[in-house]
C-alpha cells in the first residue's frame, strides 16, 4: 500500500496546488521594484530566475513590480546600470543578476541589489546550487533581496502547515512553501484533525488527532513521517505550542473535566501543571524569548486573554473589553499580540500592545479564526468562511495589501506560519 | 586627537560605503508522509427517545427542558454497560476554546446523571468541539442544531 502511494506520488509531480495566493487589495502608494532579467539565465525547460525572484517579491502585495517590457535596458553589472534609467520608470529598487550556468549541477548566480533614491549597491550576493534547485535559489534571492530592502527578515522560504476537510469523515494535514507550491500530504484521517504547531527547527509538528476517539497530541517527524504521541495516560490533551528555545510543549490537558495549561518536557518527557482554576484555561502561545505563555480563560465569566509568567506561575489579565477574546499569540517583538476578538457574535482578527487597553480589528471578514503571523512580524493569515467553505485569507500589517488563498474543493483551517529557515 | 580624526574619517567611510555582501548554498529536503488510521466505532442501544441534549450560545448549563429529557433516560442509563456523552459547539469562537467547552456541556450532563443515580464509572466524557457540526451553514438555524451533547448508550 505504502509503495503504491510512494509510486503516485512520484507519477504526478506536477499536480496542481491547492493553495494559491490571490491578491484582492492593493495599493498605489506601494514601493516599485524591477527585477531585471538575468543574464544567462534561460535554461531550456525553466522558469527564469528574475520571473521566480519578482513573482515573491510581490506575492503579499508588498511590491509594485514593472515588466520586463516597460524596463529601458537590461544591466546586468554595476558596470552597464544606470540610475537615470529606473528614475525615469520611477522605480525605487532593482535586482539584476548573473547566471554562470557552464556547469549545470553547479550553477553560479552573482546578484546586485540597487536603491535608486539612495543612489547605491544596498546589497551584494552570491548563490550556488543545481538546476533542479531553481525555486530555492530564487527564495534565497528574494528573502536577501526584501531584507536589504525593508530591513525585516524574508519569508520566501518559509511553510505553511493547515487542516484541509474535503468532506464529511475526511481530515489531512498539508504543509506547503508559502507560496502554496510543493504542498506536501503529511497525515490523513477519518476523525478530526486539529492544532497544527511547527518545531522551533522545522524539523517536527505536533497536531492533535481524534484517531483513538479522543483528542490527543501527536508529534510527527517530517523528514521520517514518524509519529509519537504526548502520554497522559489516556486522558485527553491539546493545543500544543513548542517553545521557540525547544525545551517545551505548553499543551491543555483536562484533568477531572477541568482544561488546565501543562508543559510537557521534551527532554525528559516529564509534565508539569501551570494553571489550576476550575475554569476553561486553553489555547497556550510562547513569548519568543520562552519566558512567557499568553492564554484564553474564562476565570472571569468570559473568554478572556491572560499572561503568565512561567517561572513564577504570576498571571496577568491582557484584555479588558470586548465579550470575547481568545487565541492570541504574540508577535516578533513580543510587545505586541495578535487575537481573535468577538462583540455581539462577529469575529475578526484584532492586534493589541500588551501596555495598551486599546483592541484593534484589523480583519473585515466576520468569522475570522486561527491568526497566524508570519516570522518578520509582517504578515498575518487567517482562517474565513463564506458560505460553508472555509479558506484562509491574510493582510500586510500596514493594511495596504489583502489577500486570499482560496482552495478548490472542501474547506481549508488553521493554518500554521513555520519558523524561519536557519 | 589625531586617532579621534581617524576614528571619524573611518566611521564616515563605513556609513557611505555600506553595502552588505553575503553567500549561499541551497539546501533543500524531502518529507515523508504518514499513514492514515481507521476510526474505530462500538454497537449502540437503539432507544426511542432524542439523543440530543441542546445549549445556548457559550454556555453549558442546562435548560429545563434538557433536565427532562435526560431524566427520561435514566432507567436505560441505570440498566446499560456504558454511557458515551459527546460534546459540540457552534462554529463561533475559536477552535481549542470550543473543545473545552464542547467538554463542559458533556460533563453538565454527566454530573446530572449522576445526580439521579447513574453511576459514574460508567460514563464517558468526549468532547468534539466544533469539528464534527451537523449543520454546516452560518446562521442560528444551523448554530443551534450543532450546540449540543449525543448521548450514546452501550
Amino acid at each position: 500500500m505504502r509503495i503504491l502511494f510512494l509510486f503516485f506520488l512520484i507519477l504526478s509531480p506536477l499536480s496542481e496546488s491547492k493553495l494559491k495566493i490571490e491578491i484582492t487589495q492593493g495599493s498605489e502608494t506601494l514601493p516599485k521594484i524591477a527585477i531585471v532579467p538575468f543574464q544567462n539565465e534561460i535554461l531550456s525547460g525553466r522558469e527564469t530566475i528574475s520571473s521566480l525572484v519578482e513573482a515573491n517579491m510581490t506575492l503579499f502585495g508588498e511590491f509594485n513590480s514593472i515588466k520586463k517590457t516597460e524596463m529601458l535596458s537590461y544591466p546586468n553589472s554595476e558596470e552597464n546600470f544606470f540610475y537615470r534609467d529606473w528614475r525615469l520608470l520611477e522605480v525605487d529598487y532593482v535586482v539584476i543578476g548573473r547566471v554562470d550556468n557552464t556547469d549545470l549541477t553547479n550553477l553560479d548566480i552573482n546578484y546586485l541589489v540597487f536603491d535608486i533614491g539612495l543612489k547605491k549597491i544596498i546589497l551584494k550576493g552570491d548563490i550556488s546550487g543545481n538546476l533542479n534547485e531553481l525555486e530555492q535559489i530564487s527564495k534565497i534571492i528574494s528573502n536577501r533581496a526584501y531584507q536589504s530592502i525593508t530591513g525585516l527578515d524574508g519569508v520566501f522560504n518559509t511553510k505553511l502547515a493547515y487542516i484541509l476537510n474535503p468532506n464529511k469523515n475526511s481530515y489531512k494535514i498539508y504543509i506547503s512553501d508559502i507560496d502554496g507550491s510543493n504542498e506536501q500530504l503529511l497525515f490523513k484521517s477519518l476523525s478530526p484533525l486539529m492544532s497544527p504547531s511547527w518545531s522551533a527547527d522545522r524539523k517536527k509538528l505536533a497536531y492533535v488527532s481524534f484517531e483513538k476517539g479522543y483528542p490527543e497530541i501527536y508529534i510527527q517527524d517530517l523528514l521520517t513521517g514518524n509519529r509519537s504521541s504526548i502520554d497522559t495516560l489516556g486522558m485527553s490533551n491539546s493545543a500544543p505550542v513548542w517553545s521557540p528555545d525547544s525545551k517545551y510543549i505548553a499543551f491543555v490537558m483536562s484533568m477531572s473535566g477541568n482544561p488546565d495549561i501543562y508543559l510537557y518536557n521534551l527532554r525528559n518527557k516529564k509534565i508539569s501543571r501551570l494553571t489550576r482554576h476550575y475554569g476553561i484555561d486553553t489555547e497556550p502561545a510562547w513569548s519568543p524569548n520562552s519566558k512567557k505563555l499568553l492564554f484564553t480563560s474564562n476565570r472571569s465569566g468570559s473568554p478572556q486573554i491572560y499572561e503568565l509568567i512561567v517561572s513564577t506561575g504570576r498571571i496577568k489579565r491582557v484584555t479588558l473589553d470586548g465579550d470575547y477574546n481568545a487565541r492570541a499569540r504574540y508577535f516578533p517583538n513580543g510587545k505586541d499580540i495578535v487575537l481573535v476578538h468577538g462583540n455581539d457574535g462577529v469575529f475578526h482578527i484584532a492586534t493589541k500592545n500588551l501596555k495598551s487597553r486599546f483592541i484593534n480589528s484589523i480583519s473585515k471578514t466576520s468569522l475570522d479564526e486561527s491568526p497566524t503571523i508570519s516570522p518578520n512580524g509582517n504578515i498575518i493569515i487567517y482562517a474565513t468562511k463564506k458560505k460553508t467553505q472555509g479558506f484562509l485569507a491574510g493582510l500586510t500589517l500596514n493594511g495596504k495589501s489583502k489577500f486570499t488563498l482560496p482552495v478548490q474543493e472542501g474547506s481549508v483551517r488553521e493554518p500554521a506560519w513555520s519558523p524561519l529557515a536557519n | 586627537m589625531k586617532n579621534q580624526y581617524a576614528a571619524l574619517i573611518f566611521a564616515t567611510f563605513f556609513v557611505i560605503s555600506c553595502t552588505t555582501t553575503v553567500s549561499d548554498k541551497v539546501t533543500s529536503s524531502d518529507y515523508a508522509s504518514a499513514e492514515s488510521d481507521v476510526y474505530v466505532s462500538a454497537e449502540k442501544l437503539d432507544i426511542n427517545l432524542s439523543d440530543k441534549i441542546y445549549f445556548n450560545f457559550d454556555k453549558a448549563s442546562l435548560t429545563d427542558s434538557s433536565k427532562e429529557l435526560i431524566s427520561e433516560y435514566i432507567d436505560f442509563a441505570k440498566n446499560a454497560k456504558a454511557i458515551r456523552l459527546e460534546g459540540h459547539c457552534d462554529e463561533r469562537g475559536t477552535r481549542e476554546y470550543n473543545l473545552a467547552l464542547g467538554e463542559k456541556r458533556a460533563i453538565e450532563v454527566k454530573n446530572y446523571l449522576i445526580i439521579k443515580g447513574v453511576s459514574s464509572s460508567k460514563i464517558k466524557v468526549i468532547s468534539y468541539g466544533e469539528e464534527k457540526p451537523i449543520e454546516l451553514g452560518s446562521d442560528e438555524s444551523s448554530w443551534k442544531e450543532n450546540r449540543r451533547v449525543e448521548i450514546s448508550l452501550f
